[in-house]
């Protein structure tokens, strides 16, 4: 399964940074992936933040000038304190604790897009639970900047939104996601790291200046009769080239595409009374890296689609059939996406 | 506050919480200190309410530099208590100057608790310690509202946070201030410890006392153990000054060999009075206990001893409150019965001065005759002449100049206790009439609401001692001659009250007495149970739980004990709640588990209205079940109309109410 840290480029071999690597991976790795986590001991982690360490200093040096001084009044005032801390810690803990995270299963993006994950937070108790931050884990110690925040209402949902850049085209499996809190003093972290189930579909990025479709090729056999129907009104169409005289021109489609602010134009085909189908194959997208290649069929899958013509798909080892629509461009892009 | 945006809001709240940490202290430090304090902080809150920019790294350093040297120049050094509290205000105030990220924020957090912690340098009082309770609310509620990022929580809310995690640790305070050992201080303390206490002084130069009169400050409190002496003999023994150089008292330093040095000598007659005195730190290290105690005092950990002048010293100054018993007698002698050498330590008088009161000596000398048979005429003749020669008790008597004595007998005729008893000590002298004077309190209040006895600083008195042959050492209290009222009674002088006191006191006096008194046994509370919880309290704390012989590693034990006690029941907490479900789950999962029994198995996920049509279509129009029906409705409406009036308690019991049939119906 590819994850975050083997698609990371090697920055130099450092042992710590290693060994370190290999904890997390076999610590996430023990984690069972599920879309949905509720919160109890077993998953939530807490230990101090900076400032806890420094207001455990703090404490400390308030000790010793009570005794310093024999202050009561500092002793109930350090005491005090660290009861409030005590509590702190606990509430940090039950902010946390009981909370129902649910992964929306992302929509399947280009590659070079960020997916959207969004994260439901369900809480039943009784209590606003504050400042409740869902961020993607990363190798190093996370920011807080990086984090989106919710206050959940009590006995209520909140939805939250991280972005998160998949890697290269393919199916991934989602990265880690981890959810924090630092309320209420800031003096601990309270955390879960989550292994969702759900997979992302990258699918080949958009090429973004790609050569106008490829001509169409003559269908194979006698004349169709069932595709020429469901056709429609032309047979074979093509976009438009530099050249073409005005009266191949679809104006009917143009008028379509201008009000919908694009200025594609549509010629008919002149051949198109051989009956010519609209085949994007990858042998024929001029350059030899099945990347680029992919990219640009992609590129094309989009336009055939928005000029609703029908087009077939041929992809090393596999073929889709000519079609339309939004099914047969998932279809598509999905092969792309896995071949 | 209302329609500021949440950076404004929060900046300018955490600078009112700094305010206010820094306005208690505002007695404690330089004026500059303050100024310069409050000119920052508003510096700061216009710069926040314009949204300026804060200032660059040059300002916060020439600011600093500035403080720096103002704290050389006021206190001669930068260490030392005094110095260090100075500084740290200042700091606090300069840190909201850089106060951007939340890192600074926490900085200012924690100078603060330092600062917080400076207050009780200078005062442990219970209104103290409300003020410093006001300050960590404040502190907490910052550090809350800053830890809820989303939105623009309202301050009260994060108020409400605070005080209530305040509520909950307050029971982990308590069982850390009454368990955790006390250990003596780590290292010595500076010896400004104690400056600016008021109080008696070692010295004592006429006109001083003065300034304790004014001074409504508690010295110590007494509880009587059985009848308390009658007012007129309430006097508490300070300390003894013998040696005037003419313009100063000091005590006496002998210039004789010890063995030949005056005897304490004491005789008491009579049933002792037993009593138990509380004592404010004063930084001094005599006990201040009614003339004239003949048992030592029990005080942990030190050494109590006598002086020949009557006095119970200890070892150390008296730097926190304490508290011991002690017994007096109120009839006693002391001193050299028969003349001895020493006592010509306490016929010395500078050359020099006071040629008036020399030469009236000479006169009364030859009225009344001279060597120690006509002494007690002479004193008895002084005394008249106090009584009778038009003598006035003032506190306002003017500036005295050299020779003090003269000034009051013969010019001003007017003074308090202090240029009395002087007076009358040099008169003495210059009779060859062995005499000293006796600092200390006099008199006392009676609370009526716990029957504590307070002795404040401005009960302190000066009165003398005249040795007479045959009786030793005689209290002569010439201010009483002068002002009956003075001694005996509640007659005293009263202090200037502050606006509010005095406004009550006109309006309703008894009501007035009633609420300071009220007060004053508040405060006695206070000291008794908090201030005076020191080690000896703890070990009573262990022996009261059952150890026989408790020492301070029994404290650590049992405070381990119940950190562990506490741990294992959270533990336990944990593993009850993780067993524990909703309620209304689990009262379906039972219904469910009811059903299973008679075969009508239903899936987890089936709704209680699904199940009812289940039991329906299983079991058709019977009265079990309708009931099960309604029951299932009933549960599921409880749960999801929000117009439901069924408790889950109800519906408990009417699930314990179906008639379920016996074994699987099919």
């Amino acid at each position: 399964m590819p994850t975050l840290e083997a698609t990371r480029p090697l920055q130099g071999w450092r042992p710590t940074a290693a060994v370190r690597r290999r904890v997390q991976q076999w610590f996430l790795n023990r984690l069972p992936p599920t879309d949905t986590l509720t919160l109890t001991q077993r998953n939530v982690y807490i230990l101090p933040t900076r400032a806890g360490w420094m207001l455990a200093l703090t404490l400390l040096v308030l000790l010793v000038g009570s005794i310093n001084y024999q202050l009561n009044l500092g002793y109930l005032l350090t005491f005090l304190l660290a009861g409030c801390a005590v509590v702190g810690m606990h509430v940090c803990h039950a902010n946390l604790r009981g909370l129902t995270l649910h992964l929306v299963p992302p929509l399947p993006v280009h590659a070079g897009q960020a997916v959207a994950l969004e994260v439901r937070l369900s809480n039943d108790r009784k209590k606003t639970r504050h400042g409740i931050g869902i961020g993607v884990k990363t190798e190093r110690r996370l920011i807080d900047a990086h984090l989106a925040w919710a206050d959940v209402p009590a006995q209520g949902t909140e939805t939250l939104h991280v972005a998160w850049p998949p890697p290269q085209r393919g199916l991934h499996a989602l990265p880690a996601l981890t959810a924090v809190t630092l309320f209420p003093l800031g003096t601990f972290r309270v955390w879960t790291v989550w292994r969702p189930h759900a997979k992302v579909l990258v699918y080949p990025s958009i090429e973004a200046a790609p050569p106008p479709l490829p001509a169409g090729e003559p269908q194979p056999g006698h004349a169709g009769t069932a595709r020429a129907q469901s056709t429609g009104e032309f047979d074979g169409v093509r976009a438009y080239r530099r050249g073409d005289p005005q009266k191949t021109v679809v104006w009917k489609r143009a008028a379509q595409t201008f009000a919908a602010g694009r200025d594609d134009l549509v010629s008919r085909d002149t051949l198109s009374a051989q009956r010519q189908q609209l085949w994007l194959d990858h042998a024929q997208c001029g350059t030899h890296d099945l990347e680029t290649r992919l990219s640009r069929l992609a590129a094309w899958v989009l336009i055939a689609e928005r000029l609703e013509l029908d087009y077939g798909l041929r992809l090393p080892g596999q073929e889709i059939a000519p079609g339309q629509g939004t099914s047969h461009k998932t279809r598509c892009l999905e092969a792309m996406a896995l071949c | 506050m209302g329609s500021l945006p949440r950076d404004t809001r929060d900046t300018l709240f955490l600078l009112a919480v700094i305010g206010w940490v820094v306005l208690m202290q505002i007695g404690h430090i330089p004026w500059w200190c303050t100024a310069l304090t409050a000119t920052v902080l508003t510096w700061r809150s216009v710069l926040t309410l314009r949204g300026q920019p804060l200032p660059g790294w040059a300002w916060r350093m020439g600011l600093l530099a500035l403080t720096l040297g103002a704290t050389w120049f006021s206190h001669g050094t930068l260490l030392g208590r005094d110095a260090g509290v100075t500084l740290i205000v200042v700091l606090l105030a300069l840190k909201t100057l850089e106060l951007r990220a939340r890192r600074d924020a926490f900085v200012v957090f924690f100078l603060a608790f330092f600062t917080l912690l400076t207050h009780f340098f200078y005062s442990q009082s219970l209104l103290t310690a409300g003020g410093i309770l006001i300050a960590l609310l404040g502190l907490l509620t910052a550090l809350v509202n800053a830890h809820m990022p989303v939105g623009r929580p309202p301050l009260a809310q994060s108020a409400g946070i605070a005080a209530r995690m305040t509520a909950l640790g307050a029971p982990i305070m308590l069982v850390l201030f009454l368990l955790f050992p006390r250990f003596a201080p780590l290292w010595g303390i500076p010896s400004d410890g104690m400056t600016g206490r008021s109080g008696l002084s070692n010295t004592m130069r006429v006109g001083e006392i003065a300034s304790l009169v004014l001074n409504e400050d508690v010295a110590f409190r007494i509880r009587f153990e059985s009848e308390p002496p009658l007012q007129r003999n309430l006097y508490f023994r300070g300390p003894v000054l013998s040696d005037f150089d003419g313009i100063e008292w000091r005590p006496l330093r002998s210039a004789f060999p010890a063995q030949m040095a005056l005897s304490a000598n004491l005789k008491v007659e009579g049933e002792p009075i037993r009593y138990e005195v509380t004592m404010e730190p004063n930084n001094r290290s005599w006990l201040l206990l009614l003339d004239a105690a003949s048992e030592p005092p029990v005080l942990p950990g030190r050494s109590v001893f006598l002086t020949p002048e009557l006095q119970w010293r200890t070892d150390g100054p008296f730097r926190e409150l304490v508290r011991f018993k002690a017994q007096s007698h109120t009839q006693f002698r002391h001193g050299p019965e028969a003349p001895v050498l020493a006592l010509q330590d306490l016929v010395d008088l500078p050359g020099g001065f006071n040629p008036r009161t020399l030469t009236w000596a000479q006169q009364l000398r030859q009225t009344h005759g001279a060597g120690p048979g006509a002494a007690p005429a002479i004193v008895a003749a002084v005394m008249d002449h106090l009584r009778t020669g038009g003598y006035s008790y003032t506190l306002e008597p003017g500036v005295y100049g050299r020779n003090t004595a003269d000034e009051f007998w013969f010019d001003k005729r007017e003074g308090f206790c202090e240029h009395i008893a002087s007076s009358f000590v040099i008169l003495m002298r210059a009779l060859d009439i062995p005499a000293r004077i006796v600092t200390g309190y006099q008199g006392g209040e009676r609370n009526p609401v716990d029957g504590y006895w307070t002795v404040r600083q401005s009960d302190a008195h000066a009165w003398t001692e005249v040795w007479l042959q045959g009786q030793g050492w005689v209290r002569v209290d010439p201010t009483s001659a002068v002002s009956p009222g003075r001694i005996g009674s509640f007659e005293r002088l009263r202090a200037i009250d502050g606006f509010f006191s005095s406004s009550l006191r006109n309006l309703n006096p008894t009501l007035a007495a009633q609420v300071r008194a009220a007060w004053e046994a508040v405060n006695n509370r206070w000291n008794q149970w908090v201030l005076n919880f020191t080690q000896g309290k703890q070990l009573d704390l262990l022996k009261s739980l059952g150890f026989d012989a408790p020492s301070w590693t029994d404290l650590a034990y049992v405070l381990i004990g119940v950190v562990i006690a506490v741990s294992l029941a959270g533990a336990g907490w944990t593993l009850w709640e993780r067993q524990q479900h909703d309620p209304w789950l689990r009262l379906l999962q039972k219904g469910r588990a009811r059903l299973s029994g008679l075969g009508l198995a239903a899936a987890p996920h089936q709704t209680p209205r699904a199940m009812a049509a289940q039991v329906r279509q299983h079991f058709g129009d019977t009265p079990f079940s309708q009931s099960v029906t309604k029951w299932l409705i009933q549960l599921e409406a409880q749960r999801y109309s929000p117009r439901a009036s069924t408790t889950l308690a109800t519906l408990q019991r009417d699930f314990q109410k179906i008639q379920w049939p016996k074994g699987p119906v099919i």
